[in-house]
């Protein structure tokens, strides 16, 4: 048991950040019925930019690159903290104006709309970044490894988990105690009667969708410097995303979250034993819980299924 | 919007101007291939790939199963016929049909589990299925060799009676990859112009009124998918020939969410040639576009999302429009969609 120890903290890790990644997945799927593909993209998006922020190499020459340089880079990562998101909301709207035409067309059209977003997206970023694999640079504080029972942790991961756990909260509160959330989840329950109520659902789908964004785009920052960040992330990253999202049940909070811990352990569980094979049990669970439970461990009925 | 339903079914004889067209181009290939500055082993490529997506067609456009998963099968019709050659015997026949088995063997057993969904939850088991197969395909080095693959698959003599054949040479090759995909799409357009056709198209249309019908639609669901997987196998059978190797590559979701595009933006949804005109464009846009620009795959992408924005029937929807727009003359009026809104 105790030799398992690392490997169910890694799982627990890797479930909470999967977590991180699934959210706005979720949000995007419950309000809108859309399958985001782009999810992915929008995460790799947020990477970048918080990249391009930190670094700053495209304009360290001018007197403002310079002076931003000299700043100490926990200020910079601060900074690039929130202005990834931003930006990847900003994009993220983008592809929700694209997507309009394919409202009350089957699901089908959302989806195959994304993937070629995502292609896009791919492509841009080979473009402006380059194919090579990159570095995002994080603050010393929370860089390094520490002991702990005679193990060596890496503090960034414990970092990276917290911030999750904080993340998923606030989500939380957000969708459950303010009026902004009841909207999203009555939304995603009856738009038809929202509408009727006097909302404007379009200007809703527009910033639930930017929400959704803004969060992969954090889960991009918060993940890149454990992942590392290369131009077809987005692809590696939205898939385990999308099979928590079916595995928790589609359009649930909770089912996200706990699908999400299910995959980490199940993922590092597997890799005290078989380290090649550790990511395809995440499939073999998708199989496994679909196969009983079509909807998902706590979804409910949704227009998708048609 | 319109549907493949809303094209009336010709039936009956195969021999229709469009398959006299597309015969014609095919057996005239290998003569205007070089001289417009394209090269042999691109028709033999895009032969291939027509034969993968008419299949994948049957289950995708006729059947509005939407699959995210197919290029598994591709690949496990690869792996088959370069291990068939490599460790059982040198046999061309042999090869195709232990590709094709093994396809279909691949199918039959996804099939069963993904029948009895349907929308976006059979499109992600698809996705899920796909993702074991190439997972495997890349750890099990002993079998298929890890992620360089199987390198080295010969191209065994064709051996029809007495006759024997070298088709080791690319024109040769071509030669016989188009026979294969005539035979298959004559053997195509019979099974869609059929009885089953129609059901498969009454099932994509709405599956509960087709099993009060008192269709088997789970059975009809199933066998659609192992006859699916079983052309995806012949057709990466020949394309391990083709490549003289099978690699995991074409078993990511990448690949198989290219072979969608293709069939969409080419309209496979309206028609039984959508497939076809997807797979030229698609390698059209990456030898010509992909000849001028490193970022061909950006222009491909881009024009696939306004393809989806304004006209989701893809280049045969926007022909047949055209073609009932533009004479105001006797031709019949498309209908109204059976049922506006799904697709």
């Amino acid at each position: 048991m105790i030799e398992l120890l690392p490997h169910i903290v890694n799982g627990l890790t890797l479930g909470l950040l999967f977590a991180l990644i699934a959210l706005g997945f979720t949000l995007i799927v419950g309000v809108m019925e859309v399958i985001n593909l782009a999810h992915g993209s929008l995460f790799a998006l947020g990477a970048y930019f918080a990249l391009a922020t930190i670094g700053g190499d495209w304009f360290a020459s001018t007197e403002f690159g310079i002076w931003w340089l000299g700043l100490p880079i926990g200020t910079r990562y601060a900074t690039a903290l929130a202005v990834g998101p931003l930006l990847a909301a900003a994009s993220g709207m983008a592809i929700e104006l694209c997507l309009r035409p394919t409202y009350g067309k089957a699901p089908l059209y959302g989806l195959l709309l994304t993937f070629g977003a995502a292609l896009v997206v791919e492509e841009v970023i080979r473009l402006v970044w380059g194919t090579g694999e990159q570095n995002l640079s994080v603050p010393q504080a929370i860089n390094g490894a520490f002991l702990m029972g005679g193990l060596i942790f890496s503090k960034y991961k414990f970092f990276a988990a917290a911030f999750a756990l904080a993340a998923i909260a606030l989500v939380w509160v957000f969708l459950e105690r303010t009026p902004y959330g009841a909207i999203i989840k009555a939304g995603s329950h009856d738009s038809e009667m929202v509408r009727a109520l006097g909302y404007d659902l379009s200007k809703l789908r527009l910033l639930v969708f930017g929400f959704g964004a803004a969060l992969a785009g954090l889960a991009g920052i918060i993940l890149a410097p454990i992942w590392g960040l290369r131009p077809h992330i987005g692809l590696d990253v939205v898939i385990p995303a999308f099979l928590i999202i079916v595995i928790g049940g589609v359009g649930s909070f909770w089912g996200a979250v706990l699908a999400a811990l299910l995959v980490g352990m199940s993922v590092g569980i597997t890799g005290a034993y078989a380290p090649a094979w550790s990511m395809m049990s995440m499939y073999l669970l998708l199989i496994a819980v679909v196969g009983f439970r079509a909807r998902g461990l706590l979804g409910r009925k949704s227009a998708l299924e048609n | 919007m319109i549907s493949l339903s809303d094209i009336p079914a010709r039936g009956g004889s195969p021999f229709t101007r469009s398959m006299g067209l597309f015969v014609l181009l095919l057996l005239t290939a290998p003569f205007w291939l070089e001289p417009i500055g394209l090269y042999q082993y691109l028709g033999m490529e895009i032969a291939i790939w027509i034969l993968f997506a008419l299949g994948f067609n049957l289950l995708f456009g006729y059947a509005g199963l939407h699959s995210f998963g197919h290029g598994a099968y591709l690949g496990i019709g690869a792996y088959a016929f370069g291990l068939f050659q490599q460790n059982v015997t040198l046999n061309l026949w042999g090869g195709l049909l232990a590709a094709i088995a093994a396809a279909t063997l691949a199918g039959a057993i996804v099939g069963a589990f993904v029948s009895h969904r349907r929308g976006i939850y059979f499109a992600l088991m698809t996705i899920a299925f796909g993702q074991v197969f190439w997972f495997a395909a890349i750890k099990l080095h002993s079998v298929t060799g890890g992620e360089d693959g199987l390198l080295g698959i010969p191209r065994p003599n064709l051996v029809v009676g007495p006759l024997k054949l070298d088709i080791s040479d690319n024109r040769t090759l071509y030669w016989f990859v188009t026979i294969v995909l005539l035979v298959a799409v004559l053997a195509l357009w019979r099974l869609v112009n059929a009885p089953f056709g129609r059901v498969l198209q009454a099932i994509r249309q709405n599956e509960t009124r087709a099993r009060f019908v008192g269709y088997n639609v789970w059975l009809i669901k199933w066998l659609t998918f192992v006859v699916s997987a079983g052309f995806a196998g012949l057709a990466g059978g020949l394309f391990a020939m083709a490549q003289e190797s099978a690699y995991p590559d074409v078993m990511s979701l990448h690949q198989s969410g290219l072979i969608v595009m293709m069939v969409l933006v080419g309209g496979g949804l309206v028609s039984f040639w959508g497939p076809v005109f997807g797979v030229l464009l698609y390698f059209i846009a990456r030898d010509i576009i992909g000849g001028l620009t490193e970022t061909w795959l950006l222009w491909f992408g881009l024009m696939f999302v306004i393809m989806v924005m304004v006209r989701p029937e893809g280049l045969a929807g926007l022909f047949h429009v055209l073609r009932t727009c533009l004479p105001p003359g006797p031709r019949k009026a498309v209908g109204p969609a059976a049922h506006p809104g799904r697709a």
